[in-house]
């Protein structure tokens, strides 16, 4: 058998028995178990998308949090039905067309990641301009006025208040679908020869360049498709926790996808994916996503910021002692496991 | 002109605080993500000085500035030496995760709740001044940065240790070459940043009277991006940055009080403006590219 | 007057500091053209102008009749400029192979998208951009360590390898920056023969910097001599090495075997 063939057989095995996995759990599993499940897609959605720019591209991104609220208001704006949002918008009443539209949650979410990209490309000028440390505060700059924005424009996202009582369209099927769907796409790309150009340019830029490769349009191109997935993700994270506010999406969700994609791996999708499967599992985020406590101006992760001590604590020892994470730059493919099981294909 | 005042005084404290990100990123080229939460942690230092030690504030308040200076050093050595030869972006990890650290352990060890702060009789009374009435500590605020400042200067420009710091700003490897303990010095730039940064942080402490441990984060960042404004690596531009910035917020609220709630965005603007129009700030110099 | 390629008082100054001044040349197609002179002399930075890393402060880079001074560095690769670096620039972390597939990433015709969805059409211009990677690296004698990482290769290889680089990347006009730097005098011997067929297989124009005398004039059809930047001779090997202002710019010899 081909290998490409013994590989493709191999990707469509897996995805039927994830299939089967997410039907039983679907069937038979308790809510916490579900929310786990659904937690841990959406962290690999995020994951991904962001280690294509972090990862792949050698950029420091601090803002993907920007796009996931960008697209979870987005999607949650166009979910509502008008007697809904006539009833959450008590202070001041959302603009037209936002008061009656309303549409299905499919193409809410793909309105959520176009948003996110649009943003992404409106703010790419000043991002790409410069490197280094000045786009790491710049991004994260840019998280903040959002978060700034989504807090005191109230007819357009009902400020403070955020948006409750969302319809939990997020299914295991939806959130997974994304999530699968997310992986191929980008390991794709990243496996074709748009990958090699961003991995060129996060090698050396220079060289890159005289190669024939356009950092500015191989960055952007990155930034927008993570921007998009985030996007998404934010919708799914919306209909998941059926209540968003501007205190949800700060930079501490950012930080715990650069948790994520360092102790993956910088550099490696699955490592990303693996990461992302075992942060959600902790429980962690779980919680985090589930219930932010607010008081006053301090959002309260869950535990009294023990838990967020050890994260911290991770971070950093990887970061010192294990640079390259789980993975390192190297991927999970069904050539390497083959090999690690040593079974003969005939070529 | 009150609020001119007020915007000098909330200037000083970014100035102050962007110092320490000045000096540190002219050597190291390194944002210390973990500078902004040095108010905090010099601002809890200061509350248990004065309330469980019972020192006067005119021994505490410098005493936790010198603690604090020492804690930046601690900070460097744990989180940024290791890594002193490694990818720039390892560096930038670690340093958020040590700001992330820092304010969690603060929550885990003081507890979320904001703490009020001991403010001294001398600083909470009220002057006249100009036909206004103004806190004297808004007064006393610039005042003492300027002090602050002057006896920076003299370091960097009058001091054998300060030459050596402005040439490891100038060429990092050259200076490393010569024999110059790098360590040592990059040790005093922590040391002299983290303690302006703790003075900076007692007097916010004593304006906003209320400490958690997020506090240092918001102030942290526009502290940087005075630095930027300024132009990164130059301390003389880091204050002016740092007045700039904080007399342009101040004025903006005080001008159109609608835009009262974009207060914090007003700082990031000027980021993304600053960083599209002239990126080496108001007193950088271009920087050239070696291929 | 060449339409093909030709320099017009290239100049560059940095602050107060004249790196480069007058530099003119006009090269034909199909000729070796050496450019020599003592470090620091301005050499790279007339690289540099041409392939668009420094904007000149005086002067034109005119390539095939259009004036490209000052464009970006990838818009001139795709214009058929093509460079290797004095301190080799490889992809490390990436394989040899892919080192070499970057280089044909600006002539691919598909947009990313079908990338992404593993269009037949993107698989196809896969393959052939694998395929004829690979020609390259048998041509510059690597194809046997295709799957390393750049990075560990020896010294030499690797300087083999950043000329393949450059070479998939489809130029009619090569620039070298130093190709010789740190080899043998068996090494160098070989690279002279391999830029030779190289210019002759692939029907190139070859523009090189390089401090090796032996291998410039035993390689060269023409060559140029710069001193702090300034252009002290110009002619064929022969009278290069008769040039009294050459010899005292170098006060060195040419490298002996």
């Amino acid at each position: 058998m081909e290998t490409s063939t013994r590989n493709t057989l191999c990707t469509i095995v897996l995805l039927a028995v994830l299939a089967v996995v997410l039907y039983i759990f679907e069937k038979h599993g308790t809510e916490y178990q579900i929310r786990i499940l659904n937690n841990m897609a959406i962290f690999i959605t995020l994951a991904v998308s962001y280690n294509l720019v972090n990862g792949f591209c050698g950029i420091l991104h601090l803002g993907p949090n920007a796009f996931i609220t960008i697209g979870a208001y987005t999607s949650a704006l166009l979910t509502m039905s008008p007697a809904e949002k006539q009833l959450s918008f008590i202070i001041e009443p959302l603009i037209w067309p936002l008061s009656v539209i309303q549409v299905p949650f499919a193409v809410s979410l793909i309105a959520a990641g176009v948003t996110a990209t649009i943003f992404a490309f409106l703010i790419s000028f000043p991002v790409f301009r410069v490197r280094g440390d000045y786009l790491a505060i710049v991004t994260l700059g840019f998280g903040e006025v959002i978060r700034v924005l989504c807090n005191a424009m109230q007819s357009l996202t009902n400020g403070p208040l955020g948006l409750k009582g969302l319809t939990p369209y997020t299914t295991l099927w939806w959130s997974w679908g994304v999530a699968v769907f997310t992986v191929m796409v980008i390991t794709k790309l990243v496996n074709s020869s748009y990958g090699r150009a961003m991995k060129a340019i996060r090698e050396d830029e220079t060289a890159a360049k005289a190669m024939g490769v356009d950092p500015f349009r191989h960055l952007l191109l990155a930034f927008l498709i993570s921007a998009f997935f985030s996007g998404v993700a934010g919708g799914l994270l919306a209909h998941l926790i059926t209540t968003i506010s501007p205190t949800l999406f700060t930079f501490f969700l950012t930080f715990n996808l650069l948790i994520i994609i360092v102790v993956g791996g910088l550099g490696s999708t699955s490592g990303a994916v693996i990461a992302a499967a075992l942060f959600a599992w902790g429980g962690e985020a779980l919680r985090v996503v589930e219930s932010p406590m607010n008081l006053g101006f301090v959002t309260l992760p869950g535990i009294p910021g023990m838990r967020m001590v050890l994260f911290s604590i991770i971070l950093m020892v990887v970061i010192l002692f294990a640079r390259r994470g789980i993975m390192g730059r190297s991927e999970l493919s069904w050539n390497r496991v083959f090999a690690a099981l040593r079974l003969q294909t005939k070529a | 002109m009150q609020q001119i005042i007020n915007g000098i005084s909330l200037g000083s404290l970014y100035a102050l605080v962007a110092i320490g990100y000045t000096m540190v990123y002219g050597i190291l080229r390194l944002i210390n993500f973990a500078h902004g939460d040095l108010l905090m942690v010099a601002a809890y230092a200061a509350i248990y000085a004065v309330t469980l030690l019972s020192l006067p504030w005119q021994i505490s308040f410098p005493l936790v500035m010198v603690l604090t200076g020492l804690f930046g050093v601690l900070l460097d050595r744990v989180a940024y030496k290791p890594l002193r030869d490694a990818p720039r972006i390892s560096l930038l990890i670690s340093a958020i995760g040590a700001s992330f650290l820092l304010e969690n352990l603060a929550i885990v060890l003081i507890g979320g709740v904001p703490k009020g702060f001991p403010r001294p009789e001398a600083f909470a009374t009220v002057i006249d001044l100009w036909g206004l009435r103004i806190q004297v500590l808004t007064v006393y605020t610039p005042i003492l940065t300027l002090v602050l400042l002057m006896g920076l200067l003299y370091i960097v420009h009058r001091t054998k240790v300060g030459k050596a710091m402005r040439a490891a700003s100038k060429d990092f490897e050259t200076t490393r070459l010569m024999g110059i303990n790098l360590d040592r010095i990059i040790a005093v730039t922590f040391f002299l940043g983290s303690s302006l940064a703790a003075a900076g942080g007692i007097m916010w402490a004593m304006k906003y009277p209320q400490v958690n441990p997020f506090m240092g984060v918001i102030p942290g960042l526009k502290a940087f991006i005075a630095a930027v404004l300024g132009g990164i690596g130059n301390i003389v531009g880091a204050v002016v940055g740092g007045f700039v910035l904080g007399l342009g917020e101040i004025l903006i609220v005080a001008l159109f009080p609608q835009m009262a709630q974009y207060r914090d965005a007003f700082a990031f603007t000027v980021l993304i403006l600053v960083l599209l129009f002239r990126p080496t700030g108001i007193m950088g110099e271009p920087m050239t590219d070696k291929t | 007057m060449s339409d093909f390629f030709r320099l017009d008082n290239l100049g560059m100054q940095f602050g107060g500091l004249t790196a480069v001044k007058d530099f003119s040349i006009a090269i034909d197609p199909g000729e070796l053209v050496g450019l020599i002179g003592p470090n620091g002399a301005g050499k790279t930075t007339v690289f540099n102008m041409i392939t668009g890393f420094l904007t000149p402060t005086f002067g034109k880079v005119l390539w095939q009749g259009r004036d490209i001074t000052g464009w970006p560095p990838h818009t001139i690769t795709a214009q058929g400029i093509a460079r290797t670096f004095q301190n080799i620039r490889l992809f490390a972390d990436m394989t040899v192979l892919e080192n070499v597939m970057v280089s044909f990433h600006h002539t691919l015709r598909s947009r990313f998208w079908k990338a992404m969805l593993g269009l037949p059409s993107h698989k196809r211009e896969e393959r052939r951009i694998e395929t004829e990677a690979r020609d390259f690296l048998e041509e510059l004698h690597l194809g046997h360590l295709a799957d390393e990482k750049a990075g560990s290769l020896p010294y030499g290889q690797q300087r083999r390898l950043e000329i393949a680089r450059a070479l998939a990347a489809r130029p009619k006009l090569l620039l070298l920056d130093e190709p010789a730097a740190g080899m043998n005098p068996q090494e160098t011997m070989e690279l002279a023969r391999l830029v030779r067929e190289i210019r002759d297989r692939h029907r190139l124009t070859i523009f090189l910097i390089e401090h090796d005398m032996k291998f410039v004039m035993g390689l060269c059809e023409r060559i140029k001599v710069l001193d702090y930047g300034i252009t002290i001779a110009e002619g064929t090997p022969a009278e290069i090495q008769r040039h009294p202002d050459v010899i005292k710019a170098y006060l060195g010899e040419p490298k002996h075997a």
